[in-house]
């Protein structure tokens, strides 16, 4: 309990490092789930729309990405921006340029694979009449992600809730550091491992509030999409 | 002209079309008429080019501008104006001409309404409003008044009429009603397990048929 009654304290008064780290958090989740969006709506897209040899491949091989552990992104990504890595020269290690890397590793397949399944579904109608009206491929595409909006946006944000929750990987490619790359999930793993029990529960609060806020938006975005 | 050649298209082993030999002439209107499965929307997919035959070809002279609509057209969710304005280029969008179409299968007072809130009947009125914005030489519909009740359908058909003769634009339709094919089309092709079984002036295959399995359809029509 006086854990807690400090937490709130914490949490509404001056505290520089708790503030920079809301904010390296906020700044590393929103260029990961941009660029991952950008990438991998438009890639979903093309694999829920089209029809073509290999997609039972492409497909699996997507739905095998969504499954890879964190750590094992991170450690990739790792090994990438070491010294001795092929991109070891950009020296990116231990920078928040690196833990978005990894973040992307990771939540751009999530992104392909929802989003592929989103857009499946109503596909085959759209497709027989657009073509019927002589629409053009990419206009058709447009038109089914249009269509599905609601649903991406709840995917864009599932992305950012991903991101903003994950540990292992920026753990791994950020390194924690004080006022560089520490996030809200690594410092509340290091502050429940020095006892620091009040730093780390208002940081737990702030994470469930946005983690709160990610879901009642996307139940009021699904709700819409469904009306 | 359209020609096709040695047509067949198979679905897990089984023959769904197979024509040895059919020509359309695009000067005559045409229906396709069969039982569920006999190959009618396979025939117009494959006609559309949405669908490639497995084998054999499909020829065809100027038919560069065609137009199919499907049996379920999809509505999209913006308003029915915006539904029917899709079929044309940004740059040809006219106002007056969506209305006038939509005027034409009697919809121009849901102009505002949104697609996905229609019922199946104002769908495939919008979607036949989709095909007419526009002059086409060829258009292919599949079953077009199928969710349409009595007054759609004598919406659809003065509609489909009208434009068919201001467009000078070939009618090639399936359906399931007789009827309907003397009202609207010159020719019948009755399809069968995927073959064509009989085709000439629809007069003639609807009221005296040869084959048994058409006049078997026709005594379901008898009231």
């Amino acid at each position: 309990m006086d854990g807690l009654i400090k937490a709130i304290n914490l949490l509404f008064g001056e505290n520089p490092e708790l503030r920079q780290i809301i904010a390296v958090t906020l700044r590393m989740s929103l260029i990961s789930t941009s660029i991952s969006s950008l990438v991998g709506i438009p890639l979903g897209a093309l694999i829920g729309s089209r029809e073509f040899k290999g997609k039972h491949w492409v497909q699996r091989f997507t739905n095998t990405l969504m499954g890879v552990p964190p750590v094992v992104a991170g450690l990739a990504v790792f090994l990438m921006l070491s010294r001795s890595g092929p991109l070891g020269s950009l020296k990116l290690l231990y920078s928040v340029t690196a833990m978005v890397i990894a973040q992307v590793v990771l939540i751009t397949p999530i992104m392909t694979g929802l989003t592929a399944t989103i857009i499946s579904i109503p596909a085959p109608r759209i497709r027989e009449t657009a073509q019927g009206v002589g629409i053009s491929t990419w206009r058709q595409m447009g038109l089914m992600i249009y269509e599905c909006r609601s649903q991406l946006v709840s995917t864009v944000l599932v992305g950012f809730g991903r991101a903003i929750a994950e540990v292992g990987a920026v753990q791994i490619v950020g390194g924690n550091v004080q006022y560089k790359t520490r996030v809200m999930t690594t410092a509340i793993m290091m502050q429940t491992n020095m006892g620091k029990f009040h730093f780390a529960i208002s940081l737990g609060i702030v994470l469930l509030v946005i983690s709160f806020g990610i879901n009642a938006l996307v139940n009021y975005l699904e709700s819409r999409g469904n009306a | 002209m359209i020609v096709l050649k040695d047509v067949k298209k198979v679905y897990d082993e089984r023959i769904v079309l197979n024509i040895p030999h059919l020509v359309f002439d695009l000067t005559k209107r045409y229906a396709l008429i069969g039982v569920n499965g006999s190959g009618k929307t396979t025939l117009l997919r494959i006609l559309a080019g949405i669908l490639k035959p497995d084998l054999g070809e499909v020829t065809s002279t100027s038919t560069n501008n065609m137009g199919y609509m499907p049996q379920s057209p999809y509505a999209f969710r913006f308003s029915v104006e915006k539904n029917v304005a899709i079929a044309l280029d940004k740059e040809q969008v006219s106002k007056d001409q969506v209305l006038e179409a939509l005027k034409a299968v009697g919809m121009d007072h849901l102009q505002h309404a949104y697609g996905n809130q229609l019922s199946g009947g104002e769908t495939q009125r919008m979607a036949l409003a989709r095909m007419i914005v526009k002059p086409r030489n060829l258009l292919l519909l599949d079953e077009p008044t199928a969710s349409a009740d009595i007054r759609g359908t004598s919406q659809i058909e003065k509609a489909l009429l009208k434009y068919a003769d201001d467009n000078n634009c070939t009618l090639i339709l399936s359906t399931h009603s007789p009827a309907q094919a003397l009202r609207l089309v010159d020719e019948v092709l009755f399809l069968d397990e995927g073959r064509v079984i009989e085709q000439g002036p629809a007069e003639d295959v609807l009221h005296h048929p040869k084959h048994p399995v058409i006049q078997e359809f026709l005594d379901h029509w008898k009231i």
